[in-house]
């Protein structure tokens, strides 16, 4: 307990400088502006700043992009008011009563509560990034191939399944294809090259940075691009400063949210956006008004901008001790992480303790100047609005071409950067799930070692993999998501549970 | 039994699916074995690729089969309200948008000088979405001078962002 007070403390101690001011200050403004602006999302503003921020110091640069990240999605709150366009997919469920409420020329109250929600949303999720981060790598010490096995499986069933709650189906296709993809190139056991097809660019596998600015930056602008452009509900804005009696009533959907939204989070792949409307969904069942719910409730507002920005701590952690990122825009953080030498997953407790810490005080930092920005900002952040589609995608596709070119100068990866957008645009109007086959990207060569290292630690004997305590969680737990995805087995809960309430 | 959206190209997609997951398996099951270094037979390459490739034909197969019992051999229903001038104008801003994109990045960046293809692209793009004919010339004068001043603004600010203070080489 104490000792944790101690890395806390001296993680405070590295970032009292003014460099770190100047650093939150701009990132948490671009983030909030991508996440403001329809088509740039969460991922593809961290993804663009790893571009940029690779020359910085490990410490800067991780806290540029969780400012990015942090800012990004409370952005996406804005065009979910204003447009009811969501800035990001998180901010799909502050579409139903945030625009609502600005068509009743309740715009700026709306924003205010989006701004207040997000805060205290981040705030609960970071409280549990600091007490659950170091109690979860020490848990993750006893983890051995077998478990790192059903975690990637795990990971990939359960993001497939809750990210595609209509047709869990596409959601394990497109988590099985990143892991699939994740296969190509040399494996790390014996350096064998596989699927590279006499193609020595391929040999060094698909690179995590294009692979995401394709998926999450390309096919957005083709997305953007294609559909017609939006108009603004408003452009007159009353008071942003929420009424503390308004938060007072909510209390008990804001402080619920925060802790759907942290839980959600948590679950690797799933994110921000599952996170929102699963508080939503909660929010509703529980409320008095809940006949307000998509005609402009304000608590439904509170309930979707909490448990978005709840997920995002949430997402950190298991990415932090774990290796496996809760979210699409936690995997481009751990990516980042790694391009800078740090290295998340078990051993970080026992590595460097105090980065844990350090990530709690870059997240509470990047969500007090959220808030600042937030409310000072309202009315410059609506002139972002207005920038054309037109003139703003060209420059934002030039930074998505040079930016993953910038990582390693190979043009190579401009191209595996628009081979994924043409392939995510391509799945995404089929309405496979993104999230999937990004985790299932990361979690390949975890998939690829853990089993093989396993079958060779057991001589060949399956009965560990079922049987140690853990791996049993995992595979039971992932057993059950599947069966409860069969249409046969959900007509029969439906009838059992008609039954019981008649 | 209702039919369901997209059943047509989710039948489609299956096929495909099953035919990837084969030729995964397959081109796995012929990787190297390296029974001439004498490893553990449980670590040779192609095992989880061949596992994956089975997973991938499978669920290829579930989808395909869905999608046949769902409607996928009769008319399909559209995926939104749109009109068909519509769904042509977005398939028009679709085409545009993506040749624009692969001209750029795979015609002109590497082959041309990385201020010069960014400065004519950001320019080209605005003005290919922008220029309507039916407007007044001086409302085009004006569109076509703001796409020079951003296209201008952009070939001068990403080199310099990009060279000059992340010094990065480009192409």
């Amino acid at each position: 307990m104490f000792e944790g007070l101690g890395h806390l403390f001296d993680a405070f101690q590295t970032f009292a400088n003014f460099t770190t001011l100047f650093n939150v200050c701009w990132a948490t403004l671009v983030g909030i502006t991508i996440g403001a602006l329809p088509g740039l999302t969460a991922t593809m503003g961290v993804a663009l700043l790893t571009t940029l921020t690779y020359k910085m110091v490990p410490e800067q640069a991780i806290l540029v992009l969780i400012s990015c990240y942090v800012g990004a999605i409370y952005g996406g709150s804005r065009s979910a008011i204003l447009l009811n366009i969501p800035g990001t997919p998180a901010n799909a469920a502050t579409t139903l009563d945030g625009f609502p409420l600005a068509k009743q020329g309740r715009a700026g109250e709306a924003m205010g509560l989006a701004t207040t929600s997000s805060m205290i949303g981040t705030f609960i999720g970071v409280f549990f990034l600091a007490l659950i981060a170091p109690a979860l790598a020490e848990i993750a010490l006893d983890f051995q191939s077998y478990e790192y096995f059903w975690l990637a499986i795990f990971g990939v069933v359960i993001a497939g399944q809750m990210c595609s709650f209509d047709d869990a189906l596409k959601g394990w296709i497109a988590g099985f294809l990143g892991l699939f993809v994740a296969m190509i190139g040399q494996e790390g056991i014996h350096a064998e090259e596989r699927f590279v097809f006499g193609w020595s660019e391929l040999s060094g596998g698909i690179a995590l940075i294009p692979a995401l600015v394709g998926t999450f930056g390309v096919a957005e602008i083709l997305t953007v691009m294609r559909n017609r452009a939006a108009e603004m509900a408003t452009s007159v804005v009353d008071h942003v400063i929420p009424r503390w009696k308004d938060l007072w009533d909510y209390r008990r959907t804001v402080v619920r949210s925060g802790l759907i939204g942290t839980a959600v989070g948590i679950i690797p792949g799933v994110g921000e956006d599952i996170g929102a409307w699963i508080s939503y969904a909660a929010a509703r069942r529980a409320s008095k008004e809940r006949e307000l719910f998509g005609k402009g409730s304000k608590e439904g507002l509170c309930a979707a901008e909490t448990g978005n920005n709840a997920a995002i701590p949430g997402a950190i952690i298991p990415a932090l001790t774990l290796a496996v990122p809760g979210s699409a825009p936690a995997a481009v953080l751990l990516a980042a992480m790694l391009i800078h030498g740090l290295r998340p997953g078990p051993m970080i407790m026992i590595e460097s303790p105090d980065f844990v810490f350090q990530v709690v005080w870059m997240v509470v930092l990047a969500t007090i100047a959220m808030g600042v920005f937030g409310i000072l900002l309202t009315r410059p952040l609506l002139k972002i609005l207005k920038v054309p589609r037109e003139r703003l995608m060209p420059v934002v596709f030039v930074l998505c071409v040079i930016g993953p070119y910038a990582i390693t100068l190979r043009l190579f990866d401009i191209y595996v950067t628009l081979f994924f957008g043409v392939l995510g645009f391509i799945l995404r109007e089929m309405k496979y799930p993104m999230a999937p086959l990004v985790l299932g990207l990361i979690l390949g060569d975890i998939l690829d070692k853990s089993l093989r290292r396993a079958l060779v630690l057991s001589d060949g004997d399956f009965t560990p993999f079922f049987f140690r305590p853990i791996s049993a969680v995992l595979w039971i737990t992932t057993a059950l998501v599947i069966i409860s995805a069969i249409p046969a087995v959900q007509r029969g809960a439906a009838r059992v549970f008609n039954w019981k309430k008649a | 039994m209702h039919t369901r959206p997209l059943a047509r190209a989710d039948l489609i997609t299956g096929v495909i699916l099953v035919v990837l997951g084969v030729a995964a398996f397959v081109e796995s099951w012929g990787m190297p074995r390296l029974e001439e270094r004498n490893i553990n037979p449980w670590t040779a390459p192609g095992l989880v690729p061949g596992m994956l490739g089975i997973l991938i034909a499978l669920l290829g197969t579930v989808l395909a089969l869905r999608s046949a019992f769902a409607g996928a051999f009769g008319p399909q229903l559209p995926l939104d309200d749109d009109t068909p001038e519509q769904r042509r104008a977005a398939w028009r801003r679709l085409v545009l948008c993506s040749t624009l994109c692969l001209v750029y990045s795979v015609g002109l960046v590497g082959h041309t000088p990385f201020w010069f293809a960014t400065g004519l692209f950001v320019f080209t793009f605005i003005v290919s979405f922008e220029w309507e004919w039916d407007e007044a010339w001086a409302s085009r004068a004006r569109k076509l001078g703001i796409a020079a001043a951003i296209g201008f603004l952009a070939a001068v600010a990403i080199p310099y962002l990009f060279e000059t203070l992340f010094l990065v080489r480009l192409p």
